[in-house]
């Protein structure tokens, strides 16, 4: 069969999936962008952009960028120690199917009853507060700093979903890492960093780094916890809602502005992405 | 370095402890407050807001409907998305990047918005199609569970050579269909389910679209609960929770094989 | 009231661009009632042809026997965002089919009015839409300028006072509420009386307001009445994000979203709302021990609006709603929540509510001091609150 013969009938095995993802996906998101780009009477202006670089529109892009970079890092390290952890050798194989399925569920599990769980967990008359309390420590008075009802506390239960989400997409990547090449490392005479740093981060970036991508997505996209968390949050998808469907605000405009900055973001992440993620598999490869 | 040895590494007793703590503290709290009852002065202890819940005829109509949403979902995102990404990885690998590329748009399409376009776009179609959870809703559930889908199956296949297995495949004569489901399905397994499990997930914790769409599912049923009730809401989230996970916990078992721990083709892992 | 005189001249003004008279508006509205297709703006000639000849705008107390006949035949009612909690909607839900023998599938209780308003658009045509909505009064503003409303003069038109209804018959004021300071007895044991009160340190903590100002109308009318109780008034409300500001930088502002959760776990000991929603509270969670008052120093109200959706899959049926709705029946509903319902002051004139009723209701000397903005007044706090809120109290 000719090169070129072979490549067509490649690109045709992709059709149904290229025909569904533009139906249902580009055609609402083309309308959002070009909706970003009219005003209320359907003109076409740039003043919904422009607005996006006044506060407190910038200030939500910042919060949000912060809220999911950070989410994003910690969730994929502490992520990948806690998936690698049930799923080496000696840990008990049952331990590995608890945390996998338990992540299944609470990697979608947000909005209100995550918030009250967290409030009822630290807030002021939280369980784990009332512990502290109980035990003679203050932990406002102690800890000042710390507030549940602020972008700290935010972090600290979006983890709840960010955690489990980096374990479900690393787990295989985890499996891939086959134990004969340990064994092998080891009569070779390497210690454990140095197979760590040799072959298991190499192999394991590009999955890291997809995963990251996923987790910022993630976080960035989400907006139920934080809302029910600190509704002062200023980040950029409860702007959206606001705008969008809220009781207040009414310029479907300018939430297609904030979803088109939202865009121009993530294309901005993965033109970063790609090039990094080229160099990660020809490590691994 | 004992590698073989049955007992388990420190730094792993270290993690999971910590990631079970970080877990469930906040779930204790949760059944703390559920088990209270709404009165001032009374001790401890009822079960009464589980009762409420589990006699509320729209608890159960809601989760069926959303449970059925999900495999749904499921099978079509894996029909769609596994011969693609499959495909990509064995001929178009330069296509990956666009994929993943478009995997990240449902991000930057916030629900709210992207059920406005649906619905405008799909307001002439049949109505079995637009009226109908199982057309309409299932179809924007696919998109949403696409970025979870393409990752992970993207890792899974990452960590498998694709290349290998076809060729050892074909070269006993099987069809591309046969080594699809039989060679090359079976091996990213573990990748499958996980994105099956968040797919679930998803599914029954998607809000906004039904709600804009005027579906009657689970998460809406979850929302009314929490926005109009107190302790009961707390038993809903936990009882939820446990459901979710028995759905996946059933999903794995029928993942699973009968003995076997993923397909071995001899010769490779 | 003079701010809803200002709106009234609006309206006029309004009317006049549409260059319609009051008597050929009055001969239309009679055309459709004896069931003849309006020529006229596209919108409504589009609601008269979908909403079958025999849905009228005007009604009587004659023709409401028709009308039960032709809802009866329709047989369903769709109503949207309307929580059974919120000014004991409840009992109006639950009463409606009784009487009629009409069942309601309420969509999406806990759905704003810009949801609502998108519902009409997005569902037209479809039998989930709804058939009448329960928005704020600038949303059912903007959905009748949008053509989302039919034209419904309800026989009980005449009562309603003028400030709270348009006089081109698109939508009806239902109901208003008062913002109330909502307290836990048993956690607050000296509960907070004014806006001022707020301030103290023993209230470190505790402080929440239901929903945020940038998408909940209750949590803009709570910066509005904070306005009015610091320097601020209905045309500046600066000094209402200004004391919100300083309530969270003291710290007795947690930025949480009250809940009946959080209520009833007494995590938000003290939570500002709409009077009939902290009256609901009350009834709701005995555990929290919940109390509520009207605080002097910024009495602020804000009312609500009924309108008939233009593209209503039940015409008829969604007509009779509102004759329930403004009956002294259904308006006593409204009251027993703990919302004034627009015909207050006709029920009063007339004695024909019950003193139970009448006594579990703040006394009526602090209703009487009550504010209400303009449309205009509105858009401005809104406008305002959307600049500073995010940069001066969130983050």
């Amino acid at each position: 069969m000719s090169g070129r013969r072979r490549l067509s009938l490649a690109w045709v095995a992709t059709l149904p999936f290229f025909a569904y993802t533009v139906a249902f996906l580009f055609v609402p998101a083309a309308s959002v962008m070009v909706g970003a780009f009219q005003d209320k009477s359907d003109h076409a202006t740039f003043s919904n952009i422009r607005l996006l670089f006044d506060h407190p529109y910038v200030d939500a892009y910042w919060g949000s960028l912060r809220i999911s970079l950070v989410t994003a890092l910690l969730g994929c390290v502490v992520g990948l120690l806690i998936a690698y952890a049930a799923i080496r050798d000696g840990t008990p194989r049952w331990i590995r199917g608890v945390l996998t399925t338990f992540s299944g569920v609470a990697a979608n599990f947000g909005g209100i009853p995550l918030a009250f769980a967290f409030i009822a967990t630290l807030g002021p008359l939280g369980v784990v507060t009332t512990w502290f309390r109980n035990a003679g420590y203050d932990t406002s008075v102690r800890w000042p700093h710390f507030q549940l009802f602020s972008e700290r506390g935010v972090e600290l239960a979006y983890l709840y979903f960010q955690l489990p989400l980096m374990i479900l997409v690393i787990a295989p990547a985890i499996d891939g890492l086959k134990r004969e090449w340990r064994e092998a490392a080891s009569n070779l005479g390497a210690k454990q960093w140095q197979f760590w740093r040799h072959v298991g981060i190499p192999v394991l970036m590009p999955s890291f780094l997809g995963a990251f991508i996923l987790l910022f997505g993630n976080a960035f996209a989400a907006y139920a916890t934080a809302y029910s968390l600190n509704q002062g949050q200023n980040i950029v998808p409860i702007l959206i809602g606001a705008y969008y469907t809220g009781n207040v605000l009414d310029n479907p405009h300018i939430a297609q502005a904030l979803a088109f900055g939202m865009f121009v973001v993530l294309a901005v992440m993965m033109m970063i992405y790609i090039p990094l993620q080229r160099r990660a598999a020809r490590w691994a490869k | 370095m004992r590698l073989r040895g049955p007992r388990m590494a420190p730094s792993a007793y270290v993690w999971l402890l910590l990631g079970a703590a970080y877990f469930l503290i906040p779930l204790y709290a949760t059944l703390d407050f559920s088990l209270k009852k709404n009165q001032i002065g009374t001790p401890c202890c009822t079960l009464s807001n589980y009762s409420w819940v589990i006699h509320n005829g729209d608890f159960w109509h809601t989760i069926k409907i959303s449970f059925i949403l999900a495999l749904e979902t499921i099978v079509i995102s894996l029909l769609l998305f596994v011969p693609t990404i499959y495909w990509v990885h064995l001929k178009l690998p330069k296509l990956r990047p666009v994929l993943a590329f478009m995997a990240l748009v449902p991000f930057v399409v916030p629900p709210i918005v992207m059920v406005v376009g649906l619905l405008k776009t799909f307001k002439g179609t049949p109505h079995w199609f637009y009226a109908e959870p199982w057309g309409f809703l299932a179809t924007a559930y696919v998109i949403l569970a696409f970025p979870y889908m393409f990752f992970s199956l993207d890792a899974g296949f990452r960590s498998i050579d694709v290349h290998t297995l076809t060729e050892a495949s074909q070269s006993l004569g099987a069809s591309w269909a046969t080594t699809l489901f039989k060679v090359i399905l079976p091996n990213i397994r573990t990748a499958a389910l996980g994105a099956s499990f968040l797919t679930l997930a998803i599914v029954m914790g998607e809000f906004t679209i039904a709600n804009l769409s005027a579906f009657h599912t689970f998460p809406i049923f979850l929302q009314y609960v929490n926005e109009s009730q107190g302790f009961p809401a707390g038993a809903l989230t936990l009882l939820s929770f446990l459901i979710t996970w028995a759905a996946m916990l059933s999903l794995l078992l029928v993942g699973r094989k009968r003995g076997a721990r993923g397909a071995v083709i001899a010769g490779v892992r | 009231m003079e701010d809803y005189e200002a709106q009234e001249v609006e309206f006029w003004a309004k009317l006049e661009e549409e260059g319609m008279s009051r008597s050929s508006m009055l001969r239309r509205s009679a055309a459709a009632a004896f069931g003849l297709t309006i020529v006229g703006s596209a919108s409504t000639a589009f609601a008269a042809n979908k909403a079958a000849m025999a849905a009228p705008t005007h009604m009587t107390k004659e023709g409401l026997k028709a009308l039960v006949a032709a809802a009866k035949k329709e047989g369903h009612l769709n109503t949207i965002a309307l929580p059974p909690d919120w000014a004991n909607y409840k009992e109006a839900l639950h009463n409606f089919p009784r009487k009629y023998g009409i069942g309601i599938t309420n969509d999406n209780p806990d759905g704003s009015s810009a949801q609502e308003n998108e519902a009409i658009r997005s569902l037209k045509g479809d039998k989930r839409a709804p058939d009448a909505v329960d928005v704020g009064i600038s949303f059912a503003v903007s959905g009748a300028n949008e053509g989302l409303y039919a034209k419904y003069f309800n026989s009980n038109y005449k009562t309603i006072p003028r400030a709270l209804k348009d006089t081109r018959g698109f939508w009806m004021g239902d109901y208003w509420g008062a913002i109330s300071i909502g307290y836990n007895k048993t956690l607050v044991p000296n509960p907070p009386k004014t806006f001022a009160d707020l301030k103290k340190p023993e209230y470190k903590g505790k402080v929440a307001i239901n929903g945020s100002p940038l998408s909940s109308n209750s949590a803009v009318s709570v910066v509005i009445a904070a306005a009015l109780s610091n320097g601020g008034s209905l045309q500046n409300v600066q000094g209402g994000i200004d004391f919100w500001a300083s309530l969270k930088k003291s710290g007795n502002y947690i930025p949480v979203q009250t809940t009946p959760q959080t209520v009833a776990s007494g995590q938000t000991p003290i939570s500002l709302d709409w009077d009939y929603n902290n009256l609901a509270y009350q009834a709701e969670f005995p555990a929290a021990n919940w109390g509520f008052t009207v605080p002097a120093d910024g009495v602020y109200g804000g009312p609500y609006a009924q309108a008939v959706s233009a593209y209503a899959p039940h015409p008829n049926a969604a007509r009779l709603w509102q004759e329930f709705l403004y009956s002294d029946q259904g308006q006593i509903i409204w009251l027993k929540g703990g919302a004034h319902p627009a015909r207050f002051a006709d029920l009063v004139a007339r004695k024909v509510i019950p003193k139970a009723v009448l006594a579990k209701l703040p006394a009526a000397a602090i209703y009487s001091k009550v504010k209400f903005a303009s449309i205009a007044q509105q858009t401005a706090a809104k406008n305002l609150i959307a600049q500073k809120w995010p940069t001066q109290v969130g983050g």
